[in-house]
């Protein structure tokens, strides 16, 4: 499309909504919430079938052409413009990928309560249909999380199809497909959730006055109507904006966008995932902010070149290559007009001498942004020179913390951390790890001092010899073997070459992308987390065999193997080798004797446990790979979250035993179980349709925690009287 | 047949124990190779001691001698001792180091009437 095409475009869907964005929108807080109610029933699955494959075709058919369009960017002025606006309310509905505004996964309903949940019993079952084919077997880690408002669920498949099924029956409303390729799976086929926008000024029947935004693995953002799944024409072309625009030559699977963007005062925020290990030029970590309306860029925040390339980069130019960047969900903060940044790490994780101060400034970071100016407001570092992968995978949560507004952020060392949200200062004590090791191969770029959190920890005290495991002598002492043999000083012992290292926590963390839910009621956090060491090795590049992602043959078997398996890091003067979960290569069990995972009740008030359990069972765990049936609650590794209900449950699923369980949150006692058909790796959700509270998790499978896969959404309530 | 069956020595042994015999024998054998290299690797002296004793047991196992018994049994206790010292009530971590040993303990038990009948 021509540039001058474009700037008519812009110019034409500026012109209405910016205006409008002034004005106060408090006052009819409540009205779109309940218009929202009509809207979705209106929807006809027959007649809104059709428009997907055009779209889907228009969506894949307009690649790198808008480079020219770059500098109208300027134009968008929005920070004297975009004013808060009332947020939905969780309860009824289940409006934002963590449950509320606030990120809490906490929900006020109270009909299934801990004394009637063993009577739940299956509402429905929804297939998406999007399983694995081709190239993509053995990829898929759908991690999705539905959205439930007005009578709707909505929700993104392993692959982009965007899907609305009706919250009571499981009915689809209609689904919309992008039209993902095969290769463009970074790393696992994920997409954990959408977000949901309202324009404060369309008329309620107009099309995509409300609509479901997604970013795509293949780096698009992507709206459509909440009510017919029709593209948003007014967004971007024809209902995409192409997330490649000035990040460099298209390499598909290197850049991909697997978390829901976060919407602040009109200004959709997306990061990506720049899968790991590659390259040193890899794509940039930017984070950008569009127009919720146009999805024209609002700003973009390269933390190499924050003021240059705010607008986008000079013509010609791409954002700074290599940089951290944020693969997991951002916390929207409608409030203070903050958009929170959990950052990951640069691009190679496990070399560090060659980046930049400003990559050594921000890596493994929160960040606040001004949502509506994309300037930093502040950051807050959790590992300083990062050459573990400690990315900060979990969403952070705002919460009102002993009366200061202030945000709870969980990290995979397991530590956590309560920060004033408007200045970043920490609230709850921080300290200090001093004289750590340097190690042989970057003594000079290793920090001897990280912080901690000293209010709470995930994190178990370091292995020892006799943490080694097995299933007989045969077996443990084999691992103790490779444990002497190991490098090991402890919690960030640096990365080594002619000896392996051990690295406790791994990079599963702790806390991963589940994050955690807080109970602000009863002032409980649960936080469910993993206990794994990794058994790591730098690979001299001469033994180096595999190649970074855009010299590879497209098509390739990246991602059947744990990340980090054997990543080339081009550019440093390693490679990496990462033995995820430290597994024994006599019979594939971990090397570490378990629990390999927990669940937490913390004191919110003192961050004192209240209590701590091993999370999943034995049943689909054995050695080699032979499930044992066991009944016993080991602790299996687990990824996804909770909920919280305002009637005391805890709603869980993430081990990979399969099962879903409700449990006391006074007690941590499992009140009810149930075995889901596959993989339960996502974040549960509940929600009421007609006076009647549902519990919703989907069941689809997850390839680096070896679930079976699948496509099913599945809820459950009382049976009805 | 009969005057064969009694002057030869195999006939009298009893297979199953020269199975377990065996089994002590070759456990053992790996158990002290690695006792050996985890030794050299400044790790625990257990694994290379009990070995020594399996290794003890399944010779002795072999030629049909009630010793076999009382030798593992040394073993075994010495085994429940470390690894109460090592992890304590910790079940999970219990689990490689007396689950099998206690089955090689039943077994061998259950050898001491054909072991009697030798003696």
């Amino acid at each position: 499309m021509s540039p001058i095409l474009f700037r008519l475009a812009l110019t034409a869907t500026l012109a209405a909504p910016l205006p409008l964005l002034a004005q106060e929108t408090t006052p009819d807080s409540d009205a779109p919430p309940q218009q929202q109610d009509e809207a979705p029933a209106g929807a006809d699955p027959e007649t809104t079938a059709a428009p997907q494959s055009d779209a889907g075709e228009a969506a894949t058919a307009e690649p790198a052409d808008t480079a020219d369009s770059e500098p109208v960017a300027s134009v968008v002025e929005p920070s004297q413009t975009r004013v808060a606006a009332e947020q939905r309310q969780v309860g009824v509905d289940w409006p934002f990928y963590g449950g509320d505004a606030q990120a809490t996964r906490y929900s006020p309903l109270d009909q299934i309560t801990p004394e009637n949940v063993s009577q739940l019993e299956e509402v429905f079952t929804y297939h998406t249909g999007d399983l694995p084919e081709g190239t993509a077997e053995g990829k898929y880690s759908p991690e999705t999380t539905p959205l439930k408002v007005g009578d709707d669920l909505l929700m993104c498949s392993a692959m982009n199809i965007l899907i609305s099924v009706d919250a009571a029956t499981g009915e689809e409303n209609w689904r919309f497909d992008p039209g993902v390729p095969n290769d463009a799976i970074p790393y696992g086929a994920s997409c954990r959730g959408v977000a949901i926008y309202t324009a404060p000024d369309m008329a309620d029947d107009a099309p995509c006055a409300t609509r479901v935004i997604q970013g795509t693995l293949d780096a698009k953002l992507v709206a459509v109507d909440v009510a017919t799944g029709a593209p948003c024409e007014d967004f971007g072309e024809n209902g995409t904006v192409d997330l490649w625009q000035d990040i460099g030559a298209r390499v598909p699977g290197w850049y991909a966008v697997t978390a829901p963007p976060a919407v602040v005062r009109g200004v959709v925020v997306t990061g990506a995932q720049v899968k790991d290990g590659q390259a040193e030029d890899a794509p940039s970590g930017v984070v950008r902010g569009y127009d919720a309306i146009t999805g024209e860029l609002a700003w973009a925040w390269d933390l190499a070149a924050p003021e240059a390339n705010r607008d986008g980069p000079p013509e010609g130019e791409v954002y700074t290559r290599g940089t951290p960047n944020m693969w997991t969900a951002a916390t929207a903060d409608e409030e203070l007009g903050h958009v929170y940044l959990p950052l990951g790490n640069s691009s190679v994780d496990y070399y560090g001498s060659n980046r930049s101060e400003a990559e050594n400034e921000f890596a493994t970071s929160l960040v606040a942004l001004d949502a509506t100016t994309g300037e930093e407001v502040w950051h807050f570092q959790t590992v300083r020179r990062d050459v573990w992968d400690y990315d900060l995978g979990s969403q952070a949560t705002l919460l009102d913390w002993q009366g200061t507004p202030a945000i709870l952020l969980p990290s995979k060392q397991g530590d956590i951390y309560i920060l004033d949200r408007e200045t970043g200062e920490p609230l709850t004590p921080v300290g200090e790890l001093t004289d750590l090791p340097t190690g042989d191969i970057e003594p000079d770029y290793i920090s001897t001092t990280q912080p901690i959190s000293e209010w709470h920890t995930l994190r178990k005290p370091p292995l020892e010899p006799k943490d080694a495991w097995g299933f007989t002598p045969i077996d443990q002492l084999w691992c103790r073997i490779q444990f002497h043999r190991a490098n090991y000083q402890g919690f960030f012992t640096p990365p080594s070459s002619e000896r392996p290292w051990i690295q406790y926590p791994g990079y599963n963390g702790g806390s991963d992308w589940g994050s955690v839910a807080v109970d602000t009621e009863r002032g409980i956090i649960i936080a469910n987390y993993n206990d794994i060491p990794n058994y790591n090795r730098l690979v001299p590049r001469d033994e180096v065999t595999s190649q970074p992602i855009h010299k590879q043959e497209s098509g390739g078997d990246s991602g059947t193997n744990a990340e980090g398996a054997a990543d080339p890091q081009e550019g440093a003067p390693y490679g990496i080798s990462v033995n995820a979960g430290w597994r024994s290569s006599l019979t594939d069990m971990p090397c570490s004797a378990p629990p390999y995972g927990g669940i937490r009740a913390i004191d919110l008030e003192t961050g004192e446990t209240l209590w701590d359990r091993p999370l999943g069972t034995a049943r689909r765990n054995g050695p080699f790979g032979i499930p044992s049936m066991l009944p016993f609650d080991i602790g299996t590794p687990n990824n996804g979250g909770s909920v919280v209900t305002a009637s005391g449950l805890v709603f869980i699923a993430a081990a990979t035993d399969n099962l879903f369980r409700a449990i006391d949150i006074e007690t941590g006692e499992t009140l009810w179980s149930t075995v889901l058909p596959a993989g339960g790796q996502a974040n549960p959700i509940t929600y009421e349709v007609d006076g009647r509270q549902y519990v919703m998790v989907t069941a689809m499978g997850h390839h680096f925690m070896e679930t079976p896969v699948g496509d099913e959404v599945i809820a459950w309530a009382l049976p009805e009287e | 047949m009969t005057t064969t069956e009694a002057s030869s020595p195999p006939a009298s042994r009893n297979i199953g124990v020269l199975i377990l015999g065996w089994i002590c024998v070759l456990f053992g054998l790996v158990i002290l190779a690695g006792g050996i290299w985890l030794i050299a690797l400044g790790g625990s002296w257990y694994y290379a001691l009990a070995a020594i004793g399996l290794l003890a047991t399944g010779l002795m196992l072999n030629r049909h001698r009630i010793e076999a018994v009382w030798i593992y049994l040394l073993t075994w206790v010495g085994t429940l001792a470390w690894a109460w010292w090592e992890v304590g009530a910790d079940w999970w971590a219990q689990v490689p180091r007396l689950v099998a040993p206690t089955v090689i303990l039943v077994l061998i038990l259950i050898c001491i009437p054909a072991l009697k009948k030798r003696a």
